[in-house]
């Protein structure tokens, strides 16, 4: 890798949570011919970045349509990536004209908002679901693009979450240490800086092993918080800057810092639900009068709720806890035999959640047949 | 990966677009809208105008108001949420029909020739330059013989010093518009050119606001008797 790419990779990190574009457009990756899988993708130029990297040495395809710089989960999630986007980067490519193949490998995880049929009956093209993460395409293309199921749920390794301590860590690290310093000094700042960075990267380390659910992950995240204040008091005293004002200024602007970040956590894992979800208290239901078994469902979940019964050739849920009201079963169920229900009884189904996109984000700014989001 | 928050933002920008977009060009987007509809409905009266990529409905109702018969279409189901809780500007015209549809789909919903006119503002600056090439080019089909194309849009100033004044003047207005809307805006670059590549003839570009938006007029061929209208 090139000195530039490193930087431009890290520059993406860094950035990540801004919309960073990369150009559309069908690209080649190796010696594509015309009966080379045509894997769609986002452009977002990270991933766009990475899927170059997990397709070097192979002969496809790279569909690059317009998610707005966003990666594909978010955007599709958002209602900024959709099967509007897919259908446009198909035709802008000319792609019937330059590939024999009539099928499209999407990315799993857009599915929360690309409607696959949609895509098909404008395209003229078949749409697979790929697997969930780009580090399996490759496995998925040797096996004749099939996925298997253990492809299909997200993963976050401990690189990853790392990766993410890092997202959201240094903004507030940096911005809590420049607070503190302007009110204890230099030496207050870092050691702040050090605290908030020690307790986001401790977090996010040990997130597989943590209750995270109901009122039980506050003290846990105030856990984590003291754990940093107490590194970066240690880093106060080895800068020679401990007495009494500067290391209450330290204690005050981590907790602060922490808090800020414990607000949703969860949303920041593709584990949880958002804090801030409006379908956080909805329940995934199916009617099993409606399912004719298809299972695309079955596809297109990230967390092995749903599975198919071979034996009534109809689906089942079978681990509802670890629902997170993504909505792609939802909106890709070929009958609409899944849909939410809430607390209160009240139900939103399929085609509600197509048009508002009300997934396990919500839309809390709409009403949506009575239903209204905590932030509204 | 997930970052939830961050989701949470963009969510909600349909709602807040309108407030964006008029901190963005200083209060004056209303004006640009008025004058598409203007010329959008110069040669007939009830003529049929499609506002491409609609968005929060400006110029579809801005046309409406002047007695066409408009369809909105735009690709952004919470923006078209927004426009058709809007109400039609007066008792008399007839209610805009709002489609959830890609301009790339354009051709999927609409024969040959079922417009008058065709207007669009600031969404041609949201397409990648090849989206945009094919656009026109179905475009120019939708419409009949003689039929009037209008875009509006941000633009570079071409002389240097100008363009230097208007990136100082305009990254901080940007900037909170982004942090509002999470929203920005790309200016177009050799818009007339494409147009007249798509197969548009007699194309006008005005340019306003300091040079950094344009108005670019352009007719389907075809349709002689019409062109003697032109303004
Ligand atoms: C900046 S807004 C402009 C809205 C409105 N025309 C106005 O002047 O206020 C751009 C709109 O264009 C839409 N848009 C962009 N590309 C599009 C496409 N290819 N097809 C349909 N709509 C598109 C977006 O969804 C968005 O709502
Ligand atoms: S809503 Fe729940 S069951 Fe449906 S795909 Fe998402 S995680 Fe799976």
């Amino acid at each position: 890798m090139s000195a530039l790419a490193v930087l431009g990779g890290l520059r993406d990190t860094l950035l990540r949570m801004l919309p960073h574009r990369a150009p559309t457009g069908l690209r080649p990756i190796g010696r594509p011919g015309a009966d080379a899988a045509v894997l769609v993708t986002g452009n977002y130029a990270l991933t766009v970045r990475r899927l170059q990297r997990a397709l070097a040495g192979r002969d496809v395809w790279l569909l690059v349509a317009d998610s707005r710089g966003i990666n594909v989960w978010c955007a599709a999630g958002g209602g900024h990536f959709t099967h509007h986007d897919v259908i446009a980067a198909v035709r802008a490519a000319r792609l019937s004209e330059r590939v024999e193949g009539r099928e499209l490998v999407l990315p799993q995880l857009s599915a929360t908002g690309v409607e696959r049929r949609r895509i098909e009956e404008a395209t003229g093209f078949r749409v697979r679901w790929g697997p969930a993460q780009a580090d399996d395409l490759g496995a998925f293309l040797d096996r004749g693009r099939r996925v298997v199921a253990r492809e299909r749920a997200v993963r976050f390794p401990l690189r990853a979450r790392l990766e993410m301590a890092l997202i959201w860590g240094w903004p507030a690290a940096l911005l809590s240490a420049a607070v503190a310093a302007g009110l204890g000094g230099w030496r207050t700042g870092a050691a702040v800086a050090v605290a908030v960075l020690a307790s986001v990267t401790g977090l996010y380390a040990a997130v597989p092993r943590l209750p995270l659910r109901g009122w039980r992950r506050w003290p846990l995240f105030a856990l984590f918080g003291v754990g940093g204040i107490g590194l970066g008091t240690l880093a106060l005293a080895a800068l020679g800057g401990i007495e009494g004002r500067s290391w209450a200024v330290l204690a005050v602007a981590a907790l602060v810092a922490d808090a800020a970040l414990a607000v949703d956590f969860e949303g920041t894992t593709p584990w949880f639900v958002s804090s801030f979800a409006a379908a956080g208290h909805a329940r995934i239901e199916l009617e099993p009068e409606r399912c004719s078994g298809a299972a695309e469902c079955v596809q297109v979940c990230p967390r092995g709720v749903l599975a198919m019964d071979g034996g009534r050739r109809q689906v089942t849920i079978t681990d509802p806890d670890a629902c997170i009201r993504c909505a792609a079963c939802i909106v890709q169920c070929p009958q609409d035999a899944l849909r939410f229900r809430f607390d209160d009884g009240s139900v939103v189904e399929a085609d509600t959640i197509r048009r508002t996109r009300l997934n396990l984000l919500g839309r809390r700014s709409v009403e949506v047949d009575g239903l209204r989001g905590p932030g509204a | 990966m997930a970052s939830f928050v961050w989701m949470r933002l963009l969510e909600s920008t349909a709602e807040r677009y309108d407030r964006g977009i008029e901190l963005l060009s200083r209060g004056r987007i209303g004006s640009v809208h008025r004058r598409l509809a203007e010329l959008a409905t110069a040669d007939a009266v009830g003529a049929r105008v499609l506002d491409l990529g609609c968005g929060t409905g400006g110029v579809a109702l801005a046309c409406a108001a002047r007695g066409a018969r408009v369809v909105g279409i735009d690709a952004n189901a919470a923006m078209l949420e927004v426009a058709r809780a809007k109400p039609t500007p007066d008792a008399a015209a007839a209610p805009v029909a709002w489609l959830e549809l890609d301009a790339m789909e354009l051709e999927d919903r609409f024969p040959p020739a079922s417009f008058d006119a065709v207007a669009s503002c600031l969404a041609f600056s949201d397409m990648a330059e090849d989206t945009q090439a094919y656009v026109l080019e179905v475009a120019r089909t939708r419409l009949v013989a003689g039929g009037r194309l209008l875009i509006a849009d941000e633009v570079v100033p071409e002389p240097a010093p100008r363009r230097v004044l208007h990136a100082l003047r305009r990254w901080p207005l940007a900037l909170l518009t982004y942090l509002l809307t999470q929203t920005t805006t790309r200016p177009v670059r050799a818009l007339p050119a494409r147009i007249r590549e798509a197969g548009f003839v007699e194309v006008v570009e005005e340019r306003l606001w300091g040079d950094a938006f344009c108005i670019v007029r352009a007719r389907a061929p075809g349709g002689e008797g019409r062109a003697g209208a032109a303004p």
